[in-house]
């Protein structure tokens, strides 16, 4: 039982991971169909920020000694204007190009924010020390669960919920839903193109820098690469949920999230090097069956 | 006095050319239909008005202020909305989300309540079913909701595509006896376009006929309707 | 078709041309430049194999493919495999089939026999992917790439897991990588000719048309998975004879994009794009790097810092996109004024403006 429990709360918390960071990517899918593989680097560059610009092995810290009710609002803002900047100097130019050059541009401009933090850091991982009382476990109905992987699933809850009601009630996330399905539509009733592709972009930031937190108190450590993988990850839940649905990507999240804790603790151990590859072998498995992914939008197929 | 006038556009996608120098005036409360063959260039007309096609040349301006290469979303804010072919609901949002999408950009916030209600008195059967996702409703309910949807922009000029476009003749009598009854309520100015010219009986008003990107003809819907000119024009017989 | 004969005399100067410039190249490396220059030569080759493959599966059927350096992962192991020495592999790679562990074979046999076996996978696997369209198709090929790099990275008594594994003979030099060069130009050549690459590039130009001739869309696409993975094949296998060590991180998402980008720069459905991508991105890394290294301007020595190089070749990625976004050869293949083809070739270029518009 405790066994079964610390599985769901695994799958539960690497489960949030994903599908904040899906949802980062489907939102700017959404409205302008662009697939943001600069979205890994964004979640590193909230992190590093954190730290002063150093090559030396030792971490200096920086923004990461403010106190929690600073540093987070600072680091979700800095994940915003990343985001927005990206699309005023970057994006903006490739509205309306085919899906391919858009994505080699961001995949570019991922490649850039990189080299960037590689210059200025090195590609020696840091330490990064935020709330170490976060690493110490609750029991939970007889189970050790680490209090950061209940405060990851609350904070996901929290910021999904958060982002449904801003969805569903405010004049904003009504244009922004519009825009998603249909955006020439959309922009013939009024909402404006670029202040509904900004705040896409705004919100996708924020989800990173989020990310951005959570992956480094995890961690402990300020590393180049660590966004990538869940950036990855994000991208193919984004498909599996049927692009263009918002709540479909965050599903699928939690369900690869799902997935490879179960395909964890079920393979055999000589098998379990392996999960990965079940994991992909899984999405393409779900691709053949449902090519238009498992939650495709209903304005998806009436286009057709 | 002149609401919407387009001057001697052309619009061109690549090497096709799609209108060939176009001139309209449109008069506030007016109806202008605009009828002709598949392929003359009519939709092209809607969107380039709309802004969603930039025009090659010649200028578009809505009560007087210069509209030409504009936005979509500038020109739905100066009033024109466009209800384009196929419908376009938002299939995901609710009948009711639909409604209100267009209502961001109205600075008389206040009204825009009595507004929706008013759509729902026009269109009952939305006002039953009011968070029922678009996506389920049937075409000729679509076609309703979409025209309720422009309503609820608070346009000067509603521009129609197709209305009767894959609908029951019932369901097409229906749609225009709405639009007349919207017309005569709410001074509602009205640019129609449709592949049958029958339809102009109801409405009255003017009617042009567009074939190969141009105007052949012109005059008032009742003459044309009876007016030989009409057909020979209309399947390019003139020509010969 | 009768027409073939026509087809081949209107497009076999691009093959050609490109061939013979990349000879100049090679010529002019091998007279002229240094050890360090040979080398960044023969790097270059094999990016042109690469991205020439891509370009066989990309640029005719229009679907991105994110998991092709699988196979250059796959024939880079195959050949690393039978060309090792056996007293080495016994001690590192204990876990391959005992005829495999006693085979050592000359690159020249390896590396066929590489290509082939990573078209045998493609021919396997693609049977299951290609019936996907679409974004669909792309992530089951990343898909591909998570397996194939899982596989590879984790099956320790094979592949050496996420070490190198050491001891492939180095036998690459400008003229080998040229001839591969010249393998993948000739190979993607024949195969956009062919009755096969014609009917695929129909169903990306107009999807429902080309069904409603006939066209087996899922059969066309496998064949060009298959051609694309055997030169793909190839290159992994000269990757390896040319670094003498392989390690599944070199085939990975740095290279996948890396070799992306220089596809979509050069311009996506046009072979000439395909080599002028590479040749352009090669210069301008050569470029960065030597600006790292340092000019010196009588007695001072200027030099970039670290790491420039990458960062100035994303900028520059995403400023030739933005002006160019059908590449520097916007998809056009290489002109020769009055040609008749050019109709045929520059179609590509035009249904890609009509998606601008």
């Amino acid at each position: 039982m405790t066994a079964v429990l610390q599985i769901v709360f695994d799958a539960l918390s690497l489960g949030s991971l994903y599908a904040l960071g899906a949802l980062g990517i489907a939102l700017i899918f959404g409205v302008m169909r662009l697939v943001n593989f600069a979205h890994g680097d964004f979640i590193a560059f909230c992190v590093f920020a954190m730290l002063w610009p150093s090559t030396d092995a030792a971490a200096i810290v920086f923004a990461g000694q403010l106190p929690s009710y600073l540093l987070i609002p600072l680091l979700l803002l800095i994940g915003a204007a990343l985001s927005v900047l990206s699309e005023l100097i970057v994006f903006r130019r490739f509205r309306n190009t085919n899906p391919a050059t858009m994505m080699i541009a961001s995949f570019a401009l991922g490649f850039v924010i990189r080299h960037l933090l590689l210059m200025l850091y090195s590609s020696r991982p840091k330490s990064v020390t935020l709330w170490p009382s976060l690493g110490l476990p609750v029991e939970f109905l007889g189970a050790h669960i680490p209090m950061l992987q209940v405060v990851t699933i609350i904070i996901t809850l929290i910021v999904l919920a958060t982002l449904v009601l801003f969805l569903k009630r405010t004049r904003y996330g009504l244009e922004m839903r519009a825009a998603a399905e249909n955006f020439t539509m959309a922009r013939m009733l009024g909402v404006r193109a670029n202040g509904v592709i900004l705040l896409a972009f705004a919100i996708s930031g924020m989800l990173a820098a989020a990310i951005g937190l959570i992956l480094a108190t995890n961690s402990g450590t300020a590393d180049i690469g660590m966004g990538a993988n869940v950036m990855l990850i994000a991208f193919i839940a984004t498909v599996i949920g049927g692009l263009g649905s918002i709540p479909g990507a965050v599903a699928a999240g939690f369900l690869i999230g799902a997935a490879s804790v179960v395909f964890q603790a079920t393979l055999p151990h000589d098998a379990r090097v392996f999960r990965d590859a079940f994991v992909y072998g899984a999405v393409i498995v779900v691709l053949l069956v449902r090519p238009q992914g498992l939650f495709a939008p209903k304005s998806a197929k009436q286009r057709v | 006095m002149t609401l919407l006038a387009v001057n001697d556009i052309t619009v061109s996608y690549g090497r096709l050319t799609a209108l060939r120098g176009i001139t309209l005036n449109i008069d506030e409360g007016e109806v202008l239909f605009v009828t002709g063959p598949n392929g003359a260039g009519k939709s092209t007309l809607l969107n380039a008005i709309a802004g969603v096609v930039p025009p090659g040349s010649g200028s578009i301006t809505i009560d007087g202020a210069k509209v030409t290469g504009a936005a979509p979303e500038d020109i739905a804010r100066r009033g024109f909305s466009l209800v384009p072919e196929g419908r376009n609901v938002f299939g995901d949002l609710t009948i009711e989300e639909n409604l209100k999408v267009g209502t961001g950009m109205r600075t008389d916030r206040r009204k825009i309540a009595d507004d929706l209600e008013s759509v729902y008195e026009e269109f009952p059967m939305l006002a039953g079913r009011r968070h029922t996702p678009a996506g389920m409703l049937s075409g000729g309910q679509q076609q309703m909701l979409v025209i309720g949807r422009a309503l609820m922009a608070a346009p000067r000029i509603m521009a129609i595509d197709e209305p009767s476009l894959g609908l029951a003749p019932k369901i097409i009598d229906q749609v225009y006896e709405i639009l007349v009854r919207l017309r005569a309520q709410r001074k509602l100015t009205l640019l129609i376009v449709e592949q049958s010219s029958t339809r102009a009986l109801m409405t009255g008003g003017r009617m042009v006929l567009v074939r190969g990107g141009r105007i052949v003809l012109e005059g008032a819907a009742a003459d044309m309707v009876k007016d030989d000119r009409l057909k020979q024009a209309y399947f390019g017989f003139g020509d010969h | 078709m009768s027409q073939r004969p026509s087809v081949i005399r209107q497009t076999i100067l691009t093959p050609i041309v490109l061939i013979a410039a990349l000879l100049v190249m090679a010529a002019l490396t091998y007279y002229f430049g240094s050890r360090a220059f040979n080398r960044t030569a023969v790097e270059m080759f094999i990016n042109i194999m690469i991205v020439v493959g891509l370009y066989a599966f990309v640029g005719n059927s229009g679907l991105l493919s994110f998991g092709h350096i699988s196979f250059m992962c796959l024939g880079a192991y195959m050949t690393a495999w039978l060309t090792i020495p056996p007293v080495m592999k016994s001690i590192t790679l204990k876990g391959l089939p005992v005829w495999l562990l006693h085979t050592q074979l000359p690159m020249w046999i390896a590396t066929p026999i590489s290509g082939f076996f990573a078209a045998l996978i493609a021919l396997i696997i693609g049977r299951i992917i290609m019936r996907l369209s679409g974004i669909a198709a792309s992530i089951a090929t990343f898909g591909l790439l998570g397996v194939v790099n899982n596989i590879y990275s984790n099956w320790d008594s094979v592949t050496g897991g996420q070490g190198s594994i050491v001891g492939i003979p180095p036998t690459m030099n400008v003229w080998t990588g040229w001839i591969g060069a010249a393998v993948a130009i000739v190979i993607a050549y024949l195969y956009a000719i062919s009755r096969s690459g014609l009917a695929l590039r129909a169903t990306r130009d107009e999807a429902v048309a080309a069904s409603a001739s006939g066209i087996d869309i899922v059969r066309e696409r496998l064949i060009a998975f298959v051609v694309s993975a055997f030169i793909i094949g190839l290159a992994g296998a000269l990757y390896a004879h040319f670094l003498s060590i392989v390690n599944p991180g070199s085939f990975y998402l740095r290279t996948t994009f890396v070799t992306l980008s220089m596809l979509v720069v050069g311009g996506m459905y046009s072979l000439t794009g395909a080599v002028v991508g590479v040749v352009a991105m090669s210069v301008l890394i050569e470029l960065f790097r030597n600006l790292e290294k340092g000019v010196s301007f009588g007695s001072h020595t200027v030099a970039l810092p670290n790491g420039v190089q990458e960062i100035a070749i994303g900028i520059i990625t995403i400023v030739i996109l933005m002006y160019l976004p059908t590449g520097l050869t916007r998809n056009l293949e290489f002109r020769w004024r009055g040609w008749p083809l050019q109709r045929r070739l520059q179609r590509p270029a035009q249904t890609a403006l009509k998606e601008l518009n």
